[in-house]
């Protein structure tokens, strides 16, 4: 019988047409491909990050060095910003964002996925047109290069525009991709799924999106000036009539800020996963938590003139600044009780995840331990631009987005490849790791608070009570990078070698688990109904029931995978 | 880094205040977070318990951390307008200071900090002042952000063209301070040094003195080889 019910559907469809998966993935629009992609860059960019430190440490690791050249170290400086921020940090954010959190929410998909795609590809230009500049001529102008060295008349060559040009793309890239996921966000949750019941990864998702929104097109906006002022004679940030170089370092501060805060808002995020999951117990206070990453990203962006402390401006705007960053105090502390609220009394398994994640939260606390002290404004005067500030800016940022950024791996990898990542090699990461970030920024406070060491000089000079903290630091940064790279080629390895994972190896409490790993391209063919802020868990249990014929009660802290 | 100056007296015991609150603060969330990873990890078998409390422990926490961050801020407040107070001229310092502080413009420009005295006199890389005297720099820059920083003497300071910055302080030590320039202002940035020379009253007014007199004589001479036809 060769005569179908209904005639008008066609069955047999298209010969499936083998192609290579790497096409698939860069061509896709599904929100998991797109994930991918953005994090594997990420990563890859990360380690690129780790060298270039390297190679600036190996310049300071003694006075006077010779190993780089001025212009070559600026160059260096230059680039190892925006890698670390632009290439590394915030796609990886966004990456995990992308991924995981469509599926906590029970999506199918994104709601503009087209959108989505079109932001990956931006980043993927940025960072080509960023590295193809190397090739010739890097920026020469810092981390955040301040108006108006960036004008024409005084770096003539077009480091500058490749640097704008790069960053302006990945940034207009995440914007998209922001729209794309809060859309999602916003409109597709499952059934169920108020906001009080979204889980905590996707309420950081939906609090950094915003955040990116607003960030996003200021220094949108500060990177078009700057190219109007490079290339057609503008004078927006020249001194003079009518111009102000202030009002760069007033956008760029803004944007840079907000990162900031969008960093640890997402390693927050992931932390309390983990932990939850780990310690067998749902957060100590939700809507603490919820409230509190909300209010990071709305009082941390307002501490942006925290950077301009020595600027000419009006001393009650730095007093604004000092409050907001003070203020800064109670969501964090809040984030931090809870979290160690949840671990008490649990039952912890100390896997990769929970020990990155621990991590995290100790890395971070000294970090923003020490931008308290530097908050406070005549302290301020003294600390700024010091070694002290990078030490304190990279404690919470490595602590955010590596330690942080990791323990998201070591969670998320079974679910996005099927495998678990070695967890042996991951202990030894993590204490390579630890032993590395302390000894290379535990003596840059000491040789920036009692000695004044300056920030992006490409020498320090001898006599100045800094020579062994420097040499140590440059050895903590070798160590630091040992440890990074070997959780880099754990993951390498783990994606073929790993050990097979079920859809739900760590018995996760939200909807991410009840997909298959890796997920289907649909993500999920049913989806429950969502009665409680733990829906896998729901489901769980009534499984266990339906099993045990109501027999028996399930025993809450077994995995069922 | 040591306070010769009354501003960067309050500046050190801000930074001591910032230490000690930083450390309360590291160490309590570490000491808790290790000891709760200690006494909790891997209890197999046991049942993970919750521990009771609603919303009324979330409010005394994020009370108490409201009333920490305030104290920090209020005593930020006060030791920040103690350390940018104008300070006075004391005995020992320059009579003619001593109803206004002594100012001194401070030009920053690519990769060099010049100096010029009321009197006209200019120094380059090396500011004379005198001893226990209020001294005001007027901070300029010709082309990029430069910062200023002595930390014995004052901290840092920007000078951002288009704009005047101030720092004013007073030196309570005679004595050579240096500084390294703060901003990345380009190529030569690291060699952006400065040194400021604490001298007696006397010494200070007798080096303008001989200062003028130098930066005159080489006018002069450099008038007269163009008026002799000698140089184009």
């Amino acid at each position: 019988m060769s005569e179908t019910p209904r005639p008008e559907l066609v069955v047999e469809g298209f010969p499936a047409r083998p192609r290579p998966r790497w096409i698939e993935l860069t061509t896709s629009a599904d929100h998991k491909d797109i994930g991918r992609i953005l994090i594997t860059g990420a990563l890859g960019f990360l380690f690129l990050a780790a060298v270039e430190l390297l190679l600036m440490r190996l310049q300071l690791a003694i006075p006077e060095n010779n190993f780089m050249t001025p212009v070559g170290f600026n160059r260096m400086l230059s680039t190892y910003g925006a890698t670390a921020i632009f290439f590394f940090a915030i796609p990886l954010v966004f990456g995990f964002f992308y991924y995981v959190a469509p599926l906590q929410i029970g999506a199918r998909g994104t709601a503009l996925p087209r959108l989505g795609q079109l932001g990956a590809a931006l980043f993927g230009a940025g960072a080509i047109v960023y590295y193809a500049g190397f090739m010739f001529t890097p920026s020469e102008a810092g981390v955040n290069p301040l108006s108006p060295l960036t004008e024409l008349a005084f770096l003539s060559n077009n480091g500058v525009d490749a640097w704008a040009t790069a960053t302006g793309l990945a940034t207009l890239g995440f914007v998209f991709l922001a729209i794309d996921l809060l859309t999602t966000l916003r409109r597709l949750r499952a059934p169920g799924m108020a906001w009080r019941r979204v889980p905590i990864f996707a309420w950081a998702a939906t609090v950094s999106c915003w955040l990116m929104l607003v960030i996003g097109p200021v220094l949108l906006a500060a990177l078009t000036m700057l190219m109007i002022d490079r290339n057609y004679d503008g004078i927006f940030f020249a001194d003079g009539s009518g111009g102000a170089p202030l009002l760069w370092q007033h956008l760029s501060w803004i944007f840079f800020t907000g990162t900031y805060m969008l960093v640890l808002i997402f390693a927050f995020g992931a932390i309390a996963e983990i932990v939850a999951t780990f310690s067998g117990k749902p957060l100590f206070n939700r809507a603490s938590v919820m409230v509190s990453l909300a209010a990071i990203a709305v009082v941390g962006t307002l501490a942006w003139m925290q950077n301009m402390t020595t600027a000419p401006i009006g001393i009650g705007w730095t007093y604004f600044a000092m409050l907001m960053s003070l203020a800064l105090l109670v969501p964090f502390g809040l984030i931090v009780f809870n979290l160690i609220s949840t671990l008490v009394g649990g039952v912890l398994r100390m896997r990769a995840p929970l020990l990155f994640a621990i991590g995290a939260i100790s890395m971070i606390s000294i970090g923003l331990g020490a931008e308290l002290e530097q908050s406070l404004v005549a302290a301020s005067w003294q600390l700024k631009n010091t070694t002290d500030a990078t030490a304190a800016t990279h404690f919470a940022l490595l602590g955010g987005a590596v330690f942080g950024g990791f323990a998201a791996l070591y969670y998320w990898f079974p679910k996005m490849t099927g495998r678990t990542m070695g967890e042996y090699m991951a202990r030894f990461s993590f204490w390579t790791m630890v032993v590395g970030i302390l000894l290379a920024f535990i003596p840059l406070f000491f040789a920036g608070a009692e000695h004044g060491q300056v920030i992006d000089a490409y020498k320090f000079f001898s006599g100045k009570g800094v020579d062994a903290y420097n040499l140590i630091a440059s050895i903590g940064t070798l160590i630091l990078l040992t440890g990074i790279v070997l959780t880099l080629v754990n993951a390498i390895q783990s994606r073929v070698n790993g050990a097979e994972a079920g859809h739900d190896p760590w018995g996760g409490d939200t909807l991410e688990w009840f997909a298959l790993s890796p997920p289907e391209p649909h993500n999920f063919d049913v989806l429950p109904d969502v009665r409680s802020p733990r829906p896998m868990r729901d489901i769980r249990l009534a499984i266990a029931n339906r099993t045990a014929r109501g027999e028996r009660p399930a025993r809450e802290s077994q995995p069922v995978a | 880094m040591a306070p010769h100056s009354p501003g960067t007296d309050q500046i050190d015991t801000l930074l001591w205040i910032g230490f000690v609150a930083a450390a309360i603060v590291v160490v309590a969330i570490n000491v808790a977070l290790f000891a709760a990873v200690r006494k909790y990890r891997s209890e197999r078998g046991a049942e993970p318990r919750q521990l009771s409390g609603g919303r009324g422990i979330q409010f005394r926490v994020a009370g108490a951390l409201t009333a920490f961050a305030l104290v920090v801020f209020i005593l930020g407040v006060v030791f920040t307008d103690k350390a940018r107070q104008q300070p006075n001229t004391g005995s020992a310092g320059l009579a003619s200071a001593k109803v206004e502080p002594l100012q001194i413009k401070a030009t920053g420009q690519q990769w060099l900090w010049r100096y010029e005295y009321p009197n006209g006199a200019f120094s380059y890389y090396k500011v004379v002042v005198p001893v226990d005297t209020a001294v005001e720099l007027d901070l300029i820059s010709t082309d990029v952000v430069h910062t200023w920083n002595v930390p014995d003497l004052a901290g840092k300071h920007d000078a951002v063209p288009g704009k005047t910055n101030h720092v004013a302080f007073r030196a309570d030590d005679e004595g050579e301070f240096d500084g390294e320039a703060a901003t990345l202002s380009g190529q030569a940035y690291a060699s952006m040094r400065t040194e400021v020379d604490v001298v007696s009253p006397q010494a200070y007014e007798e080096f303008l003195k001989q200062q003028k007199s130098d930066i005159d004589a080489a006018q002069e001479r450099v008038v007269g080889l163009i008026e002799n036809g000698e140089v184009p």
